[in-house]
């Protein structure tokens, strides 16, 4: 589903952002991407999401070469992937079922059709007593949950968080992954960047490990 | 999703949360997307009007500075149309006025007058005979005394000739045209007050039209000033939806119909300013007026006038918005 082919990351400053990295990824998969700060983690979320390109190599989403994307092309591209943030990115002027209905209403769905999948999404992240609340009204934890339901609410091919846990505790961070598990056994390919190796070590699943831009190991976290 | 090219794979074929059973069958038709459509833009103009609602005096004042630089050349233009009206029409202005020999009588003044307005150049030609010409004359000039004591009427008779085409070439010829009828002894034209009144709203016309360029551009810097400013509130709004695949035009759409909305305020407010401005004028123009025996009044804003003045206020709000938001679009990627 994903395929890195020797992909390079150069910025005008001259700072490296990624170095010839090459990985593949199988649909259905969940897998974490690790690194210190700096690493190339974000880097490598960002040209997944067409937010930058690379400035060499080949990056294959679905079959789709991301280097030679057109710009009017983003937004469809976009559309597949869904993607959590550690801060959340709510919009606080809505309702809760207003943030999540979001990427539906961009799809052009139907009222009815959008109101269904939106409780669907919301019980699936056990928020589907908050529909009518505002993000203000929620605890961190629930907020991120609001989060991850509008990234999943239209059904993405591909799920990208990145430090989705971040600011959260133990407990917590252990539930939302859970919820990742959950939306991840229903198909959905599931690529996390953390930092939080004991959380990571915890899951048990692939584990990418950036430095400096470089792949420096890829097997299950241990 | 299969590994063949993007961009836009269709529901159904999409793998994702929700099992590929329970997705099929809910990809949107075409009346849906069209009902969708719609709704989002009634969803962005509600949206525009909650948000101008919620500061209310910043709107207003928003719309009152377009209103007062659309109702400028606007009035000055009315004015212009009033300065016309009162100097007389253009096709008073250049009337030709024949002078008969002193042998043509009334019946023959009467025959002359037909030929002459029968003429394709000619609107229309009146005939004065020389009595009636001479009354007219003793009462306006003061010297009826003077003009009794005389032994003849010494006035010709006048054939006041309006012609249709009022270019200057034109009328030289009609009026060379009319000199050689019989039983004309001069024709005359006022050229020069012809040429000074066209020069005057000529000027006037060419200072309407560089004041109504200025003030557009004003008008499309306040717009598109205000629009830049709601672009940075919702700055993290717009990086939402854009990563959530929403297109340039999605984004596009709240905004202009904020300029819309901005456009449609001013229109109005400037119609109502003009409305009263104007009425608050015309009292002290008719007392004026009235002082020179004239019934003279300003014309008011006609209805066509103030519906092109609120079309062009919607135009400009639009215009403005979309400038504002096309060049701020690509500073809006998510980061």
């Amino acid at each position: 589903m994903i395929r890195f082919e020797q992909v390079g990351k150069r910025y005008p400053n001259g700072h490296v952002g990624l170095h010839e990295l090459s990985f593949q990824v199988r649909h259905g998969e969940f897998l974490f991407v690790t690194g210190h700060s700096g690493a190339g983690k974000s880097t490598l979320l960002r040209l997944l999401l067409a937010m930058e390109r690379p400035t060499s190599g080949r990056l294959l989403l679905a079959g789709q070469d991301l280097s030679s994307i057109t710009t009017a092309q983003i937004p469809f591209l976009r559309r597949q992937i869904g993607v959590v943030f550690q801060n959340h990115q709510l919009l606080f002027d809505r309702s809760v079922f207003d943030n999540v209905a979001l990427p539906l209403r961009i799809l052009g769905l139907g009222k009815d059709e959008i109101a269904r999948r939106t409780l669907i999404a919301l019980e699936r992240v056990s928020l589907q007593d908050k529909v009518e609340g505002f993000p203000s009204d929620l605890s961190t934890g629930q907020q991120q949950r609001v989060g991850i339901a509008r990234a999943v609410v239209h059904q993405p091919a591909l799920l990208l968080a990145d430090e989705p846990t971040g600011n959260l505790d133990p407990r917590l961070a252990a539930e939302i992954m859970g919820v990742f598990e959950d939306i991840n056994r229903l198909g959905t390919t599931v690529l996390i960047a953390s930092h939080d190796l004991a959380l990571i070590a915890r899951m048990r699943h692939r584990l990418l490990t950036l430095q400096r831009g470089r792949l420096i190991s890829d097997g299950e976290a241990a | 999703m299969s590994d063949s090219n993007l961009p836009e794979p269709r529901p159904s074929e999409r793998v994702g949360a929700l099992p590929r059973a329970e997705a099929k069958g809910t990809e949107p038709d075409f009346a849906t997307l069209l009902v969708s459509w719609l709704d989002s833009h009634r969803g962005s103009l509600v949206d525009g009007l909650r948000r101008l609602g919620r500061q209310p005096l910043g709107s207003f004042l928003t719309c009152l500075a377009m209103a007062v630089a659309l109702s400028l050349p606007m009035g000055l233009s009315l004015l212009l149309d009033d300065i016309a009206r009162l100097g007389g029409s253009w096709q008073r202005a250049a009337q030709i006025s024949l002078f008969t020999t002193l042998d043509v009588d009334d019946a023959a003044g009467e025959r002359l007058r037909a030929r002459i307005a029968a003429l394709p150049e000619v609107a229309e030609a009146e005939w004065i005979g020389r009595e009636r010409g001479l009354e007219e004359f003793q009462r306006q000039s003061g010297l009826g005394e003077a003009l009794r004591g005389l032994s003849e009427n010494p006035l010709p008779g006048v054939i006041l000739v309006t012609p249709r085409a009022i270019d200057k070439a034109g009328l030289e010829a009609l009026r060379l045209q009319l000199e050689d009828f019989s039983g004309v002894q001069l024709a005359q034209l006022d050229l020069l007050w012809v040429e000074r009144l066209g020069a005057i709203l000529a000027l006037g016309e060419r200072f309407v039209f560089g004041l109504s360029v200025l003030l557009v551009l004003a008008l499309l810097l306040v717009i598109g000033n205000t629009i830049r400013l709601h672009i940075e509130n919702r700055r993290s709004e717009i990086e939402v939806i854009k990563l959530v695949g929403g297109t340039d035009g999605y984004v596009r759409r709240p905004f202009l119909y904020m300029g819309t909305l901005y456009g449609c305020g001013a229109g109005l407010l400037a119609w109502l300013v003009l409305v009263y401005g104007i009425d608050w004028l015309n009292a002290a123009v008719v007392r004026l007026a009235g002082l020179y025996g004239s019934d003279f009044a300003l014309a008011g804003i006609p209805l066509e006038d103030g519906l092109s003045l609120l079309l062009g206020a919607v135009l400009l709000g639009y215009v403005g918005a979309w400038l504002a938001v096309a060049r701020h679009l690509s500073e809006l990627a998510p980061r």
